[in-house]
């Protein structure tokens, strides 16, 4: 479910159209999709407060929340429980 | 589809202190029945907007709206480094653009502010000289504050991509106090950070002209976001005439591709167009009671 919606919500923030859609957990994000550049990581993480009403602290802008499509979604999950 | 019969922009410098500034004229197509001068966003979120700016100015100019794009000191091909840049330079500019464009049309100009550029042209337009005749808002920075701290996030996310990343906003935001830092590629001085964080559209004075508010959204279902309800409506209860319309499509601000925004474009083109008619309609009365009397 918070895969979808995360997955979801990259594609839209990203403009990746179809290619979002084949995203799976395992997908790497970080340094393998050109589109996630840093205003699209401030875009993302904007995005995400917005969408789950969820609040981002600054150390949660790490390499491993962003590492895969899953890592993204798990942080989101756990944002969302807190 | 913009009109292959939309005059051509002309570009000339404009003296300004110091230097000059590059400026890009639309004129209308016609006889020009209104004006509006062009604020860009701050940073990257400019030279991302160009596109979408540019065509939009085009589809006014050929409805008969005169359009004026200037780059502000320190941006674009204007003189100065944007590391030294100010905002009170920046409302200077402002001002003589905003007297430039009056004088050349012989219209009340109006201000179209996008992003940071919005909330400039709102404080710009609490002590302008020249009256403004309308405001033409794209999602508008409201909160100063709140816009640094995403210039913060914005250089913390590129420590990350650069496989670093060991400070945090705080301690960054301590740095910019003592000198200028890089955020996503744009020296940003102290002084200039202060300004940003000082400013809340909630606090200046409720604009005194109409204000056209559009709000890009993700999807049709979507309303704008609460703060942006908020303040169209803390603005109406101060006797503001607000119109505040979200609009599915790209921000074209932050897209990593450039984006066109074409639905927020045929928007804003139309909320335009019904000025426009309300303009045309008020100045046949005008025609028409003149000649009653003449008769």
């Amino acid at each position: 479910m918070t895969l979808d919606q995360t997955r979801d919500l990259l594609t839209d923030t990203l403009n990746l159209g179809e290619a979002g859609k084949h995203l799976t957990a395992e997908s790497p994000l970080l340094g393998a999709l050109p589109e996630l550049d840093s205003m699209a990581v401030v875009s993302l993480i904007a995005a995400m407060e917005d969408r789950f009403g969820i609040v981002i602290d600054d150390d949660d802008i790490s390499a491993s929340t962003f590492e895969t499509l899953g890592s993204l979604a798990a942080f989101v999950e756990q944002k969302s429980v807190q | 589809m913009i009109p292959a019969s939309s005059p051509r922009a002309e570009n000339f410098f404009l003296p300004a202190a110091p230097g000059q500034r590059y400026c890009l004229y639309h004129p209308a197509a016609g006889v020009p029945k209104a004006a509006l001068l062009y604020v860009a966003p701050f940073g990257e979120e400019m030279n991302r907007t160009r596109r979408a700016a540019a065509l939009q100015a085009r589809a006014l100019a050929a409805q008969g709206v005169a359009v004026l794009q200037i780059d502000l000191y320190g941006s674009g091909d204007s003189d100065g480094e944007f590391g030294d840049a100010s905002w009170q330079t920046w409302k200077q500019d402002l001002a003589l653009a905003h007297a430039w464009l009056a004088a050349k049309t012989g219209r009340a100009v109006g201000l179209w502010g996008v992003r940071l550029g919005a909330l400039l042209a709102l404080d710009y337009a609490s002590n302008a000289a020249l009256p403004v005749a309308r405001f033409v808002f794209w999602q508008p920075v409201l909160r100063g504050a709140v816009y640094l701290n995403q210039l913060l996030r914005l250089r913390l996310a590129g420590e990350m991509l650069a496989g670093g990343g060991a400070v945090d906003s705080r301690q960054l935001r301590a740095a910019l106090r003592e000198q200028a830092q890089e955020i996503g590629g744009y020296d940003v001085a102290p002084a200039m950070a202060d300004a940003i964080e000082s400013l809340d559209a909630g606090k200046l004075a409720a604009p005194d002209a109409p204000v056209h508010w559009f709000e890009v959204v993700a999807d049709a279902e979507r309303p704008a976001p609460p703060p942006a309800l908020q303040l169209a409506d803390s603005w109406r209860a101060r006797g503001a005439q607000v119109a505040l319309q979200a609009v599915p499509d790209q921000p074209c601000w932050a897209t990593p591709e450039i984006a066109e925004c074409p639905q927020l474009r045929a928007a804003t083109t139309a909320a335009i167009a019904e000025v426009l008619q309300a303009i045309g309609a008020g100045a046949a009365r005008t025609a028409a009671k003149a000649e009653a009397r003449d008769a």
